[in-house]
Parts: C-alpha cells; sequence; structure tokens
C-alpha cells in the first residue's frame, strides 16, 4: 500500500471513530434521564418523554438521590388517586410491544404488572425478563414512572415507563 | 496562387493527443489510493455508526461490556466479507485502477481476518450473554440458539469456516480446483445464512435506526457488484457478441492457439494484454471457466486467446469442435499500455507469457525506439509466436532480443547469458525511464521483479502478469 493511502486511511477512521464517539456521547447524554441528584426531570425529556403529570412531583422530591423522595411528596401535592389496577397504553418498541397496568392501594403504587413484553428476538425476551422486575422495584420506591432507564435495555425501559405513566395519568395518580 | 497548394499544418507525430503516461499514472494512482482508503475505513466507520448509536452507554459491566465488543467484531467481520465480495466482483473501476490481480490479492488477505472477526464475534457474545444472565459461556450456547435466525447463521458460519479453510493454500493443493470452486460458492450461501440474524436479534440494526439502513446499503452495494458484474454484464455481451470456435492451432506440442470470430469483437474494447475469463459451451467443459489471455488483438470479426495444456481441463478446451459457443467475462487485466508511467517500454516474456506481451506490443501506439523486448525460453519448443512477435517488433520500430538455453540457478537468465555478464540494464539501458512488463511463469517473473528492484527500478514502473501454471 502506498504511503499516502495508508496515512490518508490512519486520519480518516481516526476523524470517523472520534466522530462516532462524539455522537455517541451527546446521544446517550440526551436520553439518560438526570433524575439522580439534581431531582428535576427537564433532562430526562427524551426517554420519559416529559408527560405532564410528571411536572408537579419534580418540584416535589427536589433535593436528595433517585426520587426516593417521590414518595414522601407522593401524598400531598396529587389529588387523591383512585384505587385499583390501571392499564397502561402499549407502547411499541424497536423490539414489540410494550404494555404495563400499575395496581395503586392507599393512594400508592403497590404493583407494576407487565401485560406485554418485547418479544422480538428471544434475545429482547431475556432482556425484558432482566430489566422488568428492576424496573418494577425502582418504581415502587420511586412511587413515579420517572426513574432511570436500565442500561442494556434502554428501549424496554422507555416502553415500560410510557406504559406506566399513561397506567397512573389514568389513576389521577400524581404522585 | 490557389490556396489549395498550401499544406495544412502537421500533426505532432504518434500519439497525437493522448494524455501522457506520466499524467495518466498519477489520475489512476489518485483513484488507488481512493478505493484503498475507502477500503480500509469502511471498518471504522461501522465502529463508528455503533458508537454514534450510544451504543457505549449499554456497556455498565463486564457482560455490558463484551457484549458490545462482540457487536463491533460482528460489524467488521461483516464489513470485512462484503469488501470481499466488492473485491471479487471485478468491478470494472476497481480493475482499472488497481488490476484484478491486486483486488484478488486484497481479497485473499482479508478472508482470514474476516473468519476471525465472526469467531470472535460469536465468541465475546457468548460470554457476554452468558455474564449478564450469570451462566458460564458453554451453557450459554443452550440458550443463544433458541434465539430467532440463530440456527441459519451457525450454518452460515459454519460454511465460512469451510470456504477460508479449503482456500488457505497449503490445503487448497490437496483438492483439485473444481472442488475448492465449487465450495467457494457456498460463501454466497455463507452471507445469505448470516443475514437475517443480523437484523432480528439485538437492538443494533433495529427499524429505525441509521445502522439499518447503512448496513442495508452496504448489502445492495456488495451483492448488487456480484450480480451486475459476475452475471448480469458478462452474460448480456456473451450474448451480444455470439463467440464461437473457429479453429484449434496447435502451436507447440503443449501449446494450442484457439481461433474465435464473434460479432463487433472490437466493441469489447479489449486492449493487447489483456485477459478474458473463457467458458466452452461443450458436455466436458461448460463447468469450468478459465483466464486465458489474448494473444492478438480482436478485429470486428476474430479474436485469438493461446493456451498451455497442462491438466485434464486444459486438455479438453484444446480439442473443443469448431461452433463451439463460447461465454467469457471481462476483459480484465492492466498488463495494457494503459498502465503506463514512463517514456520508455521494456518488455520481458517466457513460455506462455508471450501471449500478453504480444498483445500488449501490438496494442500500443508507440513511437520508433520506444519499445524493447526480451523473450526467454529454455528450449526450442518454446519459441512459439516468436516470428510474429518479430513481425510486429519490426512494424512497431521496437528491439527485440532472444534468450534460448537453460536457466542459469539464481538467476531468470540462460546459463550462457548469465556467464556473459548480461545484466537487466545492458538488455534496457534506459531501464530507469521505462515501464518493464514481466509476463512469464510465476516464479521465473518473480525473480525478474526482484532483479528489477535490485537495480532500482520504483514499483509503479514494474508491471507483473503471472501465470501460476
Amino acid at each position: 500500500m502506498r504511503r499516502r493511502a495508508a496515512v490518508a486511511s490512519v486520519i480518516a477512521s481516526a476523524g470517523v471513530l472520534i466522530a462516532g464517539f462524539q455522537i455517541g456521547s451527546a446521544v446517550t447524554a440526551a436520553r439518560t434521564p438526570s433524575t439522580t441528584g439534581t431531582g428535576t426531570t427537564s433532562g430526562g425529556s427524551a426517554s420519559n418523554s416529559g408527560n405532564s403529570g410528571n411536572s408537579g412531583n419534580s418540584g416535589n422530591s427536589g433535593g436528595t438521590s433517585s426520587g426516593s423522595t417521590g414518595t414522601t411528596g407522593s401524598s400531598g401535592s396529587g389529588g387523591p388517586a383512585k384505587d385499583g389496577t390501571f392499564t397502561g397504553a402499549t407502547e411499541q418498541t424497536p423490539f414489540g410491544p410494550m404494555q404495563v397496568a400499575a395496581v395503586i392501594s392507599g393512594g400508592k403504587i403497590t404493583d407494576v404488572k407487565v401485560l406485554q413484553k418485547t418479544n422480538q428476538g428471544g434475545r429482547s425476551v431475556q432482556i425484558s425478563n432482566q430489566a422488568d422486575p428492576m424496573l418494577r422495584s425502582e418504581v415502587l420506591q420511586a412511587q413515579s414512572a420517572n426513574v432511570s432507564t436500565i442500561g442494556g435495555a434502554t428501549y424496554t425501559s422507555e416502553g415500560y415507563l410510557m406504559s406506566l405513566q399513561a397506567a397512573l395519568d389514568q389513576a389521577g395518580f400524581t404522585g | 496562387m490557389t490556396i489549395q497548394n498550401v499544406r495544412r499544418p502537421a500533426l505532432p507525430q504518434s500519439s497525437g493527443n493522448r494524455p501522457s503516461p506520466r499524467a495518466r499514472f498519477r489520475r489512476r494512482s489518485a483513484i488507488s489510493d481512493l478505493l484503498v482508503v475507502i477500503a480500509w475505513v469502511s471498518g471504522p466507520v461501522a465502529a463508528s455508526l455503533y458508537l454514534a448509536s450510544g451504543g457505549l452507554a449499554d456497556v455498565k459491566d463486564v457482560g455490558s461490556f463484551l457484549t458490545a465488543l462482540g457487536i463491533v467484531t460482528g460489524l467488521i467481520g461483516t464489513d470485512f466479507i462484503l469488501l470481499m465480495l466488492v473485491l471479487a466482483a471485478r468491478v470494472p473501476m476497481i480493475d482499472r485502477a488497481v488490476g484484478h490481480d491486486r483486488a484478488i490479492g486484497l481479497h485473499r488477505q482479508l478472508g482470514k481476518p474476516a473468519l476471525y472477526l465472526i469467531l470472535g464475534h460469536a465468541v465475546l457474545l457468548l460470554a457476554g450473554y452468558g455474564a449478564s444472565s450469570g451462566i458460564n459461556p458453554i451453557a450459554e450456547i443452550g440458550p443463544m440458539l433458541t434465539l430467532p435466525d440463530m440456527i441459519t447463521a451457525v450454518v452460515g458460519t459454519a460454511l465460512l469456516i469451510a470456504v477460508v479453510v479449503t482456500s488457505l493454500v497449503a490445503v487448497r493443493r490437496r483438492f483439485p480446483y473444481e472442488f475448492w470452486h465449487v465450495i467457494h460458492l457456498l460463501s454466497y450461501a455463507a452471507v445469505i445464512f448470516a443475514l437475517p440474524h443480523q437484523f432480528s436479534i439485538g437492538g443494533t440494526l433495529a427499524e429505525g435506526t441509521v445502522q439499518r439502513v447503512y448496513w442495508i446499503g452496504l448489502y445492495v452495494l456488495a451483492v448488487g457488484a456480484i450480480v451486475i458484474f459476475r452475471f448480469a454484464v458478462p452474460l448480456f455481451k456473451s450474448w451480444a457478441h455470439d463467440i464461437r470456435v473457429q479453429q484449434v492451432e496447435w502451436i507447440a506440442p503443449d501449446v494450442a492457439s484457439i481461433h474465435l470470430t464473434g460479432r463487433d469483437l472490437r466493441a469489447l474494447g479489449a486492449a493487447g494484454g489483456e485477459f478474458l475469463i473463457w467458458r466452452f459451451w461443450t458436455a466436458g467443459t461448460w463447468w469450468h471457466s478459465h483466464p486465458i489471455s489474448l494473444s492478438a488483438v480482436p478485429t470486428d470479426r476474430r479474436a485469438r486467446i493461446t493456451v498451455r495444456v497442462l491438466g485434464r481441463g486444459t486438455r479438453r478446451l484444446a480439442t473443443v469442435k469448431p461452433g463451439t459457443r463460447v461465454s467469457f467475462a471481462g476483459p480484465y487485466g492492466i498488463f495494457t499500455d494503459a498502465a503506463r508511467t514512463s517514456p520508455k517500454l521494456a518488455i520481458v516474456a517466457a513460455g506462455i507469457g508471450i501471449t500478453p506481451a504480444r498483445a500488449l506490443l501490438e496494442g500500443s501506439q508507440l513511437a520508433r525506439g520506444e519499445a524493447t523486448v526480451l523473450v526467454r525460453s529454455s528450449t526450442d519448443d518454446e519459441t512459439f509466436l516468436w516470428s510474429e512477435m518479430r513481425k510486429l517488433a519490426e512494424a512497431r520500430g521496437a528491439e527485440l532480443f532472444a534468450m534460448v538455453g537453460p536457466r542459469a540457478r539464481n538467476s531468470w537468465m540462460s546459463q550462457h547469458d548469465a556467464a556473459r555478464g548480461v545484466t537487466l540494464r545492458s538488455v534496457f539501458p534506459d531501464l530507469d525511464r521505462s515501464d518493464l512488463y514481466v509476463c512469464g511463469p510465476q516464479r521465473w517473473a518473480e525473480a525478474v521483479v526482484a532483479d528489477a528492484r535490485a537495480a532500482g527500478l520504483p514499483e509503479h514502473q514494474i508491471h507483473l502478469e503471472s501465470f501460476e501454471l
């Protein structure tokens, strides 16, 4: 290979990789909800799609980390949530539909049931099986759909949380 | 005084308004370098698109790290395989810029790395998925195979292993060429079998992603190149030119010239020194094709190829009946006037290598004294086409030297001439300002090229067409 071609290849490769890395970082930053630490949801608009129901919540839960304060804030601000099981909308993800139902009792989220899980490709079933319990426990702890997505299961998490938010909206659950 | 008696100004002699060899060389090497850069950068582009999609964000622990690494190796491995398809597709632009030999050379070089990357892809993903679900990679094989399109992917990988292993030189020698060729055709099947799992498993090429569009584009490009340039164009040309065997003429104990007739053969645009890949449609020969150089520049109705009979395949070729239909692909190769870089032309040919050398001399526009030719043979039996060469050299104003006799030890020359102290430079006094075209049996031709390099001739002035046979 001639030197000119070799040098050009190396430079172009480095440039391409750096550009890819930069774009990747930007994409990731836009996608990751900034729930931890700051307590605001503004950064999380891409993934949790900024459902209006969240905004009231976010004001309350300021301060401590990872949304655990949401529990205390929940009873105060929102109107009385209906008890019962509320089915969320079916969210389409690149791996198939995702749908959950929220069980609310005594003004609290007591359970999240998965009705439809991403099913395209056994791998996404595997991912879903792993991610769903983790999301459930985070949601029960935070008492909100405003929790961070699970690494390696971004689409599944987004579908899960958006469907949950729809269910919570139905229940009039504002946290 | 009438205007008619005044002579028009003279045109420049010979080459007219052809661009100079130097200018053509610059253009060709620019295209060649560009193609090389595109080829090598396509690997990083595959990795970069994965990074750009936020792939790194998924890396949280060892399992997801291995998975991400496995995805990238799979992407680059696939990129290499598609590159190999393009290189084997005999795309005219690639052939003209770097030559068929170099394209196939790179194709061969990529084979092993591509296989290792694909195997690494499988191993890394087994380890990565295993680590994520807390089981060892071997135990992960079971769950992995239940994934959709996984069985076909495994079959594709097995085919790929078969193709690469049978292509490795040492192994290839043990099989007949035809066996290797059939196995090699399985690489198309390997690509097709591996295709579905890339789009159905994992989110990397999920619908709506940039990567999906890019990879579908790459597949269309690579497979399209094969379909168009390996199948459609040759079929159409074969049909349009309607070539048939006119006569087989033995010109040496094991060398036959096959005279062909056809329609509008000049339109093939075959320059002297090019080869075509021929297929003779008789019961014993239709299933194997042979690269054979033109031994004369085609006229409108006639073409001639000359072949050395070495095995059963070529023996059958030399016994085809007049009227046999012939299909072909090509012309290919840059052992032509188009590859010139320097003002003078030096040709060294031996054995069956005389065929492209003769056509090259015939097809070149030459000024008197521009070309010098050296023909070499061990015995008098091997001097076929030499009389034609002599006439051509006379007509083109080229100097012709002949070197007959057994080969000297550690030299490409005859014992007699080596002992006399003949050197490449004494045969070609203008060597530094010459393009050296070498054509003959591989070992011998390589010895000439080594000698030329030792004499300080730059690489771009050396043009080699070796006959493996």
